[in-house]
């Protein structure tokens, strides 16, 4: 095998899957990190996001890369009125409590989405797209904006919490609420952001999925998993980290194909994610404790 | 309708919110009085099934088996081998708090569904392992479900028995103590790491145990049976409805859950026709439903944790956080 | 005005006779599918199959001295736990008269032993392929329409070899349905002097397979064999193979033969694919159930279907057959399709009922073959090739 074949047919593929666990992984970590709960209707909500795009789409005969924006505004909605309607009253009780209701809150969402759009497997755009070559390096275009796509993303949402008010706001919250509360942030209003850029940032996620692969109504959830073990890679409220931890996992998903039999392939995430704990027990980035 | 299939039916309820309680109440040890986010019940429930099947059933080409042993041997083995495959796994994944060990452990089931999926030789693999004994099998179809509902129930018995006495005992109360205050525990000099192995391990067995009482209830086990969404989500959802924390809550759970779970499919066939295959994804969404109801108007479990009280002296002992508001998420 | 209010109440009580009189009548027949879970997709059309049939049933005179058929639909989830569940509801508490279904090999196992076989209530599973099926202890009153992949698997290595094709890679779905049609393929294939180049299960729901694929390609097969659901996991696989081009020729089972591919990929990009499929050896059968289903707005290439629709035709006539007895449908299951008596055709519902009327012995050959079944309850299996031709499948001649 020549190193081309390599980064061809186990690199790059990797990379584009570890780009979309990554989107869904920072949306984790990010309820992870402030609002403390692992949501599991994360997987779900980005199946919502995907399927909103594709009525975009087909029904409104958009550009996706029109549908993308709008998707993510309404997943973002969506988010905030899930929170306000189904997390926001159980925010005093234990935090397992929400999990539950997370739960809950998954299966509604993929009940909607069979409802609404079936069960059919569909697709954006009919066809199939064969790769540019570039130096011998073969990618989709769509490939391509994926991975751009992702690093975008992640940088504004980098930049947002750096930056801006709100943004340190959020940093606030997820390193000490307490102190947060004490200097005035107001939780309601970081709240509602986070659910919003949450939201988002599920669509991103299942739009990607969906324009790389096909959109089915379980997609989401069974990616859930693979999008929790990078989260908890990367160590628990790090976006940065829950970007590595996706890569490291779908690098490693693809490559592993090299050296044990591919039905094995599904549970090399968590061989990863066991093994990283081991050596750093809070992850590749130190994460918080909760 | 007929009052003998209602009754069947009922009876067939019984026989699998039996079997989901001793689920439950494994996993009620584990969160519920130690605090340990168990998220990989799907894993024991896989061991127990599978070596109860293997160990009971008979010789089969391609795979080992043909032990041909008794019905009891097979739940001691299942209990044996959920707890030695637990052993291990928190060795390592106990160290880990909540979410880490949440994560960990959702993992490892994986791992294991995907090895019994896979590994032909040893589980059948996507075949699974067939015609497992079942006790009273040859009876007619009423009096078996019966019999069977009877032995789950009894079963259920010295389960709940054991667990209760575990609890009340010094064992249990030190267990409350890591839970809520382990640095206190600790400064008393208790060994808390093994006192949570030794929760984790007991827990994981009687997962086991209902593992291989729902293989015999089925006379077989396919890999379709440990997925995550029932053999681990749901079990979850059961124990926080019910009361994590009581016993008594747990099981009660186990039957509100079930009990949803099931009559929504028959709320939703009143659906027309045309609607029948609608109706099923509607169902799921009123399952999702019914859940928030419950946690909007029973946060914290149909029965809450009773409030142990120090028997040797009666002193109300005042509990720094309720039940579970352990470690959590 | 008397009368005319006189005349309303007559209506209206003639009517409330007459629907009351048809609600009394009715017969149960449960329709058990994976409709939630991992094969959601494959599910309706299946289930709109299987009320095809009851619906002609019901048109042609109903069953059992002019009742009608109610299909109750359950929901198996595709697991042993729902699919039980369901099952005991349908047994018990609307009481029907048959199951069509469970449609995955787990649930079926599950239900027949702890529902089906102990209430005594036949079980014709449209989809279960699972070699274990046949081995279940179920006094005579487990079967299926779909062969069981053993059959199948065999058939396209020879056919394979047939075309020349000596050396292939495949690439299988981990479940009952993948691994049993690749192990049985790869059995034949490597009897009869074909070589493997590769040979890999994949898990479903991944979002890429391009890594497994250039792992298949190593060996330089230029023909991938793929045993997978074409609206699942098998869509997925075809297409990165073909943006790729990890492979020059890919060839399916039955469960690759379905619409999907052709709608999402698109018939130009698949003048190198070919699927087997069971048929009927009295092509007209298809042909029939084909116009009806497409009638009605179903797919007729979607997976299953035939089978889907057999079984439930097939237990209307047992129904009929037995006069409506539940415990005799599991013996007449046999005796309408044992390969003796007049041949009956899909939608034939009142020549049968005649015949049968008459004493006469009728012969069901289905709309993916005969379905004599044999004494385990497993049909063996006619299979042709399918080429894609103008936006749908067309075949290329039978496989033996």
């Amino acid at each position: 095998m020549t190193l081309l074949e390599l980064i061809n047919f186990y690199l790059i593929p990797g990379v584009v899957l570890g780009s979309i666990y990554a989107l869904g992984a920072v949306g984790i970590t990010l309820v992870f990190g402030i609002l403390r709960f692992a949501h599991l209707a994360h997987g779900d909500l980005a199946t919502f996001g995907a399927f909103a795009a594709l009525a975009l789409v087909a029904v409104g005969g958009v550009n996706v890369w029109v549908a993308l924006p709008l998707a993510m505004a309404i997943c973002g909605a969506a988010a905030i009125g899930i929170d306000k309607y189904f997390y926001d009253y159980l925010k005093e009780r234990p935090k397992i409590l929400t999990v539950m209701a997370s739960l809950g809150i998954a299966l509604m969402l993929r009940a909607i989405v069979q409802v609404v759009w079936g069960v059919d497997t569909e697709t954006y755009t009919r066809g199939i797209v064969r790769p540019e070559t570039y130096w011998g390096i073969r990618i989709r275009d769509r490939e391509l904006y994926t991975v751009i796509a992702m690093l975008g993303i992640v940088a504004v949402l980098w930049f947002f919490l750096k930056n801006t008010k709100w943004g340190k706001a959020m940093r606030a919250m997820s390193d000490n609420p307490d102190l947060a509360l004490l200097s005035g942030v107001d939780n309601r209003k970081v709240t509602m952001l986070t659910w919003m850029i949450v939201g988002m940032l599920c669509a991103a996620a299942g739009f990607f999925l969906g324009l790389n692969t096909e959109l089915k109504a379980l997609m989401g959830w069974t990616m859930l998993l693979p999008m929790f073990a990078a989260a908890i890679l990367g160590g628990v409220g790090r976006v940065e980290g829950a970007v590595i931890g996706g890569l490291i996992i779908g690098i490693v998903e693809e490559m592993s194909v090299l050296f044990i039999p591919t039905e094995y392939k599904a549970a090399l995430a968590f061989a990863i994610l066991l093994i990283i704990l081991l050596v750093r027990p809070t992850g590749l980035l130190k994460g918080k404790v909760l | 309708m007929e009052l003998i299939g209602l009754a069947n039916y009922a009876v067939y309820m019984a026989i699998f919110i039996g079997i989901y309680a001793i689920l439950a109440l494994g996993l009620n040890i584990q969160w519920g009085f130690t605090g340990l986010f168990n998220a990989g019940i799907a894993g024991f429930f896989a061991v127990g099934a599978y070596v109860s099947a293997i160990l009971t059933s008979a010789d089969v080409a391609n795979r080992i088996g043909g032990f041909d042993l008794p019905i009891v041997v097979g739940w001691i083995g299942a209990m044996v081998a959920a707890g030695l495959i637990a052993w291990p796994i928190g060795k390592i994944c106990l160290r880990f708090r909540s979410d880490y060990l949440a994560i960990a452990t959702i993992g490892i089931a994986e791992i294991i569904r995907l090895v019994v999926k896979s590994e032909g030789w040893m589980t059948g693999g996507a075949r699974g392992v067939n015609n497992v004994p079942r006790p009273f099998g040859d009876l007619e179809y009423f009096q078996s479900q019966l019999a069977y509902m009877l032995m789950v129930f009894l079963i259920l018995g010295i389960v709940y028995f054991l667990v209760e006495r575990q609890i009340h005992a010094p064992w249990g109360r030190m267990m409350r103590a890591i839970r809520d205050n382990e640095a206190a525990a600790a400064a008393m000099g208790k060994n808390i790491e093994r006192r949570r192995l030794e929760a984790f391990i007991f827990g994981a067995a009687i997962m086991g145990l209902g593992g291989a009482l729902f293989a015999h209830f089925n006379r077989s086990i396919t890999p379709e049976a440990v997925d995550p969404m029932v053999a681990t989500f749901l079990i979850w959802i059961m124990l926080i409805l019910g009361g994590s924390g009581n016993n008594r809550g747990a099981i009660l759970g186990v039957a509100v859950v079930w009990i949803i779970w099931s009559m929504s499919e028959m709320i939703t066939d009143q659906l027309p026709q045309e609607y029948a295959i609608k109706a099923k994804y509607m169902r799921v969404f009123i399952i999702g439903l019914m859940l928030q109801l419950v946690l909007r108007f029973r946060p914290e479990g149909i029965l809450p944790e009773p409030q142990y009280t120090d028997e040797t002296n009666k002193e109300k002992v005042q509990r720094g956080s309720p039940a579970s508001d352990a470690p959590t998420t | 005005m008397k009368l005319t209010s006189l005349a309303f109440t007559a209506a209206l009580a003639g009517a409330t006779a007459l629907t009351s009189h048809t609600a009394l009548a009715d017969v149960k027949v449960g329709l058990l599918g994976g409709v939630s879970g991992p094969i959601a997709a494959m599910a309706p059309p299946m289930l709109d199959a299987a009320q095809l049939a009851f619906q002609q049933v019901n048109e042609q005179g109903g069953v059992a001295g002019g009742q009608m058929i109610e299909a109750v639909v359950g929901d198996s989830g595709c697991n042993p736990q729902n699919g039980v569940d369901s099952a005991t509801k349908l047994v018990n508490v609307e009481q029907v008269v048959g199951l069509v279904g469970p449609q995955c090999s787990g649930a079926v196992i599950a239900v027949a032993n702890s529902v089906s076989v102990p209430a005594g209530i036949a079980l014709l599973t449209p989809s279960g392929t699972s070699p274990e099926i046949t081995s279940i202890e179920d006094k005579d009153t487990v079967m299926r329409t779909v062969p069981s992949d053993d059959y199948q698997g065999r058939a396209l290595a020879r056919a394979l070899l047939e075309r020349g094709t000596k050396k292939v890679a495949v690439a299988y779905l981990n479940n009952d349905y993948g691994t049993g049609l690749a192990e049985s393929f790869k059995a034949e294939f490597e009897a009869n002097g074909g070589e493997l180049a590769g040979y890999a299960a994949h898990e479903e729901g991944k979002a890429s397979y391009r890594s497994n694929l250039a792992a298949l390609t190593r060996d330089g097969a230029d023909t991938l064999v793929i045993f997978d659901y074409g609206d699942g996991t098998g869509l997925t696989i075809l297409r990165q193979a073909l943006e790729n081009g990890f492979f020059e020729n890919f060839v399916g089972g039955d469960g690759m033969k379905s619409e999907a591919i052709i709608n999402e990929l698109g018939a130009e990009n698949l003048t190198t694919f070919v699927a087997s499929s069971p048929v009927g050896t009295a092509s007209s059968s298809l042909d029939l159930f084909n116009d009806a289903f497409a009638g009605i707005g179903g797919d007729p290439n979607a997976i299953f279907v035939t089978t889907s629709y057999d079984a439930a035709f097939l237990m209307a006539l047992a129904i009929e057959k037995a006069g409506g007895d539940k415990a005799a449908v599991a013996a007449a299951l046999r005796e309408v399709s044992n390969g003796e008596g007049e041949p009956i055709l899909p939608g034939e519902w009142k020549k049968a009922t005649g015949l049968i009327a008459e004493g006469k012995a009728i012969d069901y050959k289905g709309a993916s073959g005969d379905l004599d079944f044999d004494e385990n309850g497993d049909v063996p299996g006619a299979y042709a090739m399918f080429k894609v031709s103008n936006d749908t499948f067309e075949s290329i001649g039978e496989m033996k």
